[in-house]
């Protein structure tokens, strides 16, 4: 296999609360929110990893953390074979033509004060095209291309419906011809019959273009359908990938279990289906459970699971961080953790997560 | 078709539905012809256009739809909720409850009254006792400055009150006079609510699965999590055992691990309590495993209704077949999903024109779509109803209407403005957004 | 970069808001007065005339003891008689101590304070919008400092400030040829325009703090946006960012408090050059301080300025309140102080 595209390793966004001047005049303590907690993945040419878990698991700080739109907090990032931390400014400049990000809220990654023609011909502008005849020539051609009309070159974003404004996003991301896209939960914002038409829009252009996706989503039927490869996250952590196949037909980690498991299928043979819901809700990224994060919630959970599990192969590229995948491992000898019925083991209830973990 | 007809329609025909379980129920509510619009300054909105059908004891009824289908100004219509510049303009809501129909006789038709007919007072008393919902945003539902336990016992007093007090004419507000608010005003902190509804509220918070409930009655809403805070609304909607509980998307806004806890935890109370449920969502999958029968809303219309499986398995209207082939299937990803082309239209009513609302998006549109149609009879079970010329008879080529009869061009053309939509979503300004 | 969308709730705003139409006459008629000053003004502001000192306004008449020495008798005798004096059309508003003609007066000061309310805000939003904009964008440590000296400016009163700060550096005024007196237009009025230049600097010194304040707020607000986020994924530099997106996006409360600052500064002006600290004595303040001696028997000197005042900051609060309800609903009383 050739050389990854992107590679990830043991990436990490923490945030600090309690932060500011005063807070250290008043000798607060920080307090740390760990949103990405040593997340390790590659992404080959041509492929979309879809990257997904609950709100507030830090998928989407993973995306713009590698982007170099959040300062990292440790691990690296290589694209192409370079370090993008390590980028300086011009390096750095050149990386944001070859790399792109589509964004969940097509309400609000659109400035309203512009015209579609000036928001999708902005990255040429910020890349220098300073003819604006040409920008404008090009941004027709993109609205085309995603299925929008040159004539609505001229128009506001708020003259827009949402799966059309998501177009103008795809096209401002596709402006520069970039070969990696960041999607950000790109059809989450969006009704059913238009989230079909942007998902069929987003394979042709791959297919065009020969586009790497990182494809961010909650949910798991799109990124089945769209996905060569997953990964699943939970608290910060990647508890399960592989194949798109492996993953929802040999799932190993009992979190990637019982996320399929909790999915409404649209079918009749639904009817009634009663799931074993996990119990309780996700602790707070702020104070996560030691050892397997997931170990609060889980049905299996034995007193081994208060440290931490490696990720262990269960097949070629198929791997999981679970304690069940090795039938050596003194797990199966340790006794089980009794679940209290809000699966929390602290009793501090704190809110799910903090706006900006995910 | 006369009221009265509809009416006196039997609700035997309930045999088909996939668990048996809803043979022979009697109908609770039986919405005819309800129609809502809004008056807004860009003109006149229809958001809910001659919507009927039924809600039978104990079960649960989907109503699916996109957002700005009207699924939502339907269930505020049911329960008088829709606030200006929205009005309901037409249409009944049959109740059955023979106390009523035997005290308001001019709005009653045997053991059913006609809501719409009943005083405003009377109406107003039947939310708790008989109708309560849920919403999308329990955040915004509760008051951010009182404590959860608090907010329910209230709920818990008004019902107490009402029931004290029953079905009277008398608002069940009522021992809330000048004096007291005044009282209220002086003496902060001056609880309206007296320890039996907080007990009440606490064991209500019990049975909807929260832990710890006493100590969690004294929380306040932000100290809770979306889920968590998704059961107490619930409490707080059941704290008058209702005959319907409306939930209007109650899971859209939460992850699907949390999603799994509410739907269990609704179907579980649904059993108990054996009330009916009508379930407004745009998740067709919340749909299928919760739903017994379903309505599929477009355009403020329900384009068609029948069982789960009517619905799911034997389709008749193309946007029910284009919506279930736009969504990707987890246990078998195809190839290519089929998505409906184009927009959700506008629902100005000047804009609307008079013909089958689909047909500009309709793959199977012919030159008879270009008059509005009325609902037909379809194929499966006896209540299976389409308003779609297709349940009539087949589809004729020959009569299809040319590609580019509706201005055609690119497919994502047809504009909709964002001011149409917040016009659609009026009442709620709930914008629907992922599952 | 004004979308249909504002012109309407502007238009509606116009058509429900009687008021709004108040404040927008006001404001252009004290425009035009102050504009067109020499042609409207019936003698030079300045001209004295001892004979005719404080003639009351028109429809009021004073009464005053006239003195006079006789000869009665061979020995002088000082007689004093009561006269009634009547207001005259030669001086509709009358004339204060030194004979000059109030209504010229007022008409010139309203130059002085539209001068000083218009360039005083203007100064004070250079200064205070892209510090609150770069604050507010960049957060972190430069918007702690910034916003801890912010409220530590907020925390004087505006006009002990402002009087230590003219104290502090004279009354320095720049002098510009009136034009229409320049041209020949307007014979015998006032050569030249006086603007106080650290008047200006002050009030803009001592207010710029409210728009940082907003600035940063709408900043804090705008960064969130996924469009800046989608700019910088695009390589976008900070500058440009903030000039191109999170400026005109923040632009519409910057504006309201504009006008409403606008009738601040003017009230200011008023007091500094009350408290004589301006540098020209054609001005509405200035007045008033002049007159206040002689409230008992000459009350219109001190009062029909104030009246100007007063009618000047109604209509431009009107008007702000009028740009407030129709481009931003959202934005009630102080907007945007961040947290």
């Amino acid at each position: 296999m050739t050389d990854p595209l992107v590679r990830v390793e043991d990436l990490r966004k923490y945030y600090f609360e309690q932060d500011t001047l005063v807070d250290r005049m008043l000798g607060r303590e920080q307090q740390s929110v760990k949103a990405v907690d040593g997340v390790s993945f590659d992404i080959h040419r041509g492929e979309t990893l879809g990257l997904v878990g609950e709100s507030g698991c830090g998928k989407s700080t993973t995306g713009e953390t590698l982007l170099a739109l959040r300062e990292a907090t440790g691990g690296s990032v290589g694209f192409d074979g370079t370090d993008v931390f390590g980028m300086g400014r011009a390096e750095l400049k050149s990386f944001r033509r070859r790399a792109q990000v589509v964004f969940q809220d097509p309400f609000s990654s659109l400035d309203p004060r512009l015209t579609v023609g000036d928001i999708i011909g902005e990255p040429l502008l910020i890349h220098g095209q300073s003819d604006s005849a040409g920008r404008r020539e090009r941004a027709k051609e993109l609205l085309e291309r995603v299925g929008l009309s040159a004539g609505q070159v001229d128009r506001y974003p708020h003259e827009f419906s949402g799966g059309q404004r998501q177009r103008v996003g795809i096209a401002r991301a596709l402006a520069l011809e970039p070969e990696f896209v960041v999607l950000d939960e790109p059809v989450s914002a969006l009704d059913v019959s238009v989230q079909a038409q942007v998902l069929n829009l987003l394979e042709d252009l791959q297919e065009e273009f020969g586009l790497t996706y990182l494809f961010i989503a909650h949910d798991l039927s799109v990124v089945r359908h769209i996905c060569d490869r997953v990964a699943v996250m939970y608290l910060g952590e990647i508890v399960e990938i592989g194949t798109t196949d492996d993953i929802f037909d040999d799932p190993q980690h009992p979190y990637t279990q019982a996320l399929l498991d909790s999915v409404p299928r649209a079918a009749t043979s639904e009817h009634g289906r009663r799931v074993d819901a996990l119990a309780g809700d996700v602790p707070s990224p702020r104070n996560p459970p030691q050892g397997c994060h997931f170990h609060t919630r889980c049905p299996h959970a034995r007193e081994a699971c208060r440290a931490e599990p490696p990720a262990y192969d269960v097949s070629e590229g198929h791997e999981a961080a679970c304690f069940r995948l090795d039938d050596d491992h003194a797990y199966w000898e340790s006794d089980p953790i009794a679940q209290n019925a809000t699966g929390e083991d602290t009793s501090e209830h704190a809110p799910e997560s903090t706006s900006e973990a995910d | 078709m006369s009221e009265r007809n509809s009416v006196e329609e039997t609700a035997d025909s309930a045999s088909a539905t996939t668990d048996g379980r809803t043979d022979s129920r009697s109908d609770l509510l039986r919405v005819r012809d309800l129609s809502t619009r809004f008056f807004t300054e860009e003109g006149q909105v229809n958001a809910v256009e001659s919507v009927s059908f039924d809600v039978r004891d104990g079960e649960i009824l989907g109503i699916v739809g996109e957002s700005g289908s009207g699924k939502s100004v339907t269930a505020l219509s049911l329960i008088d909720l829709v606030e200006s510049p929205g009005r309901v303009t037409s249409g009944q809501v049959w109740y059955r409850n023979p106390d009523l129909a035997e005290e308001f006789p001019d709005a009653a038709d045997g053991e059913f009254v006609d809501l719409r007919e009943l005083p405003t007072r009377v109406r107003r008393t039947l939310r708790g006792p008989s109708f309560s919902m849920i919403f999308q945003d329990p955040m915004s539902s509760f008051n951010p400055s009182i404590t959860v336990g608090e907010q329910i016992a209230e709920a818990v007093e008004v019902q107490r009150r009402a029931n004290a007090n029953p079905r009277s004419t008398r608002s069940r507000t009522q021992g809330y006079g000048l004096g007291r608010f005044i009282l209220d005003g002086v003496v902060p902190n001056r609880d309206y609510t007296d320890p039996e509804s907080s007990r009440r509220a606490v064991e209500l918070l019990e049975q909807v699965g929260i832990p710890d409930p006493e100590q969690r009655a004294d929380e306040y809403p932000h100290q809770f999590s979306g889920g968590m805070l998704q059961r107490a609304m619930i409490a707080q909607a059941l704290a008058g055992e209702p005959d319907v509980l409306i939930a209007d998307e109650p899971t859209t806004a939460l992850d699907v691990t949390i999603q799994a806890q509410i739907l269990n935890l609704l179907r579980d109370l649904q059993d108990e309590r054996n009330m009916s449920i009508v379930m407004i969502t745009h998740d067709l999958g919340v749909i299928a495993r919760m739903c017994d029968r379903v309505c599929v809303m477009y355009a403020g219309e329900v384009v068609e209704r029948g069982t789960l499986a009517d619905v799911f398995d034997r389709p008749v209207h193309p946007y029910t077949e284009g919506l279930l082939g736009s969504i990707p299937d987890l246990d078998d990803p195809a190839p290519r999903l089929q998505p409906i082309e184009g927009n959700v239209p506008s629902l100005l009513d000047s804009e609307m024109g008079d013909r089958c609302y689909f047909a500009d998006r309709c793959p199977k549109a012919m030159s008879e779509c270009l008059t509005h149609p009325p609902e037909f009879d379809a194929a499966g079970s006896e209540e299976h109803r389409a308003r779609c010329v297709l349940a009539d008879h087949d589809y004729d080529p020959s009569e299809a209407l040319p590609e580019d009869f509706f201005g055609g061009g690119s497919p994502a053309e047809t504009g909709v403005t964002s001011t149409d939509q917040q016009a659609e979503d009026g009442a709620t300004s709930e914008v629907s957004q992922d599952d | 970069m004004v979308s249909p969308r504002t012109v309407r709730n502007l238009k509606r705003e116009w058509r429900d808001n009687w008021l709004a139409k108040v404040g927008v006459v006001l404001v252009v008629a004290m425009v035009l007065v102050a504009v067109f000053a020499p042609f409207i003004a019936p003698y030079n502001p300045r001209s004295q005339s001892l004979d005719d000192n404080r003639l009351p306004p028109m429809g009021f008449s004073k009464t005053e003891n006239q003195t006079s020495s006789e000869f009665v008798d061979g020995e002088a005798q000082v007689v004093s008689e009561e006269v009634t004096i009547n207001a005259t059309w030669d001086h509709p508003l009358g004339t204060n101590q030194l004979g000059q003609d109030m209504l010229s007066r007022v008409i010139y000061g309203a130059r002085t304070s539209l001068l000083v309310g218009f360039f005083g805000t203007l100064f004070a939003m250079l200064i205070g919008v892209p510090i609150g904009l770069v604050a507010g964008y960049s957060r972190g440590r430069v918007d702690d400092a910034l916003m801890r000296f912010a409220d530590v400016m907020l925390a004087f009163p505006s006009l002990v400030l402002a009087v230590a700060l003219v104290g502090l550096w004279g009354r320095a005024t720049f002098r510009i040829p009136d034009p229409f007196v320049a041209l020949g237009l307007a014979p015998g009025m006032p050569g030249s325009v006086v603007i106080p230049g650290t008047v200006i600097a002050v009030v803009a010194l001592v207010t710029w703090v409210w728009f940082a304040r907003v600035a940063r707020g709408e900043a804090l607000s705008v960064r969130e946006e996924e469009y800046v986020k989608a700019a910088r994924s695009l390589g976008a530099s900070d500058r440009f960012v903030v000039w191109k997106h999170v400026l005109p996006n923040s632009l519409t409360p910057i504006l309201v408090l504009g006008t409403i600052q606008i009738a601040a500064i003017i009230l200011l002006e008023s007091a500094l050059s009350f408290l004589g600290f301006s540098g020209t004595t054609l001005s509405w303040g200035f007045d008033i301080a002049q007159g206040r001696d002689d409230l008992a028997t000459a009350w219109w000197v001190a009062t029909i300025p104030g009246l100007a005042i007063v009618l000047t900051v109604i209509g431009i609060n009107l008007v702000g309140d009028w740009l407030r309800d129709a481009l931003d609903p959202g934005l009630g009383g102080e907007g945007g102080s961040g947290a």
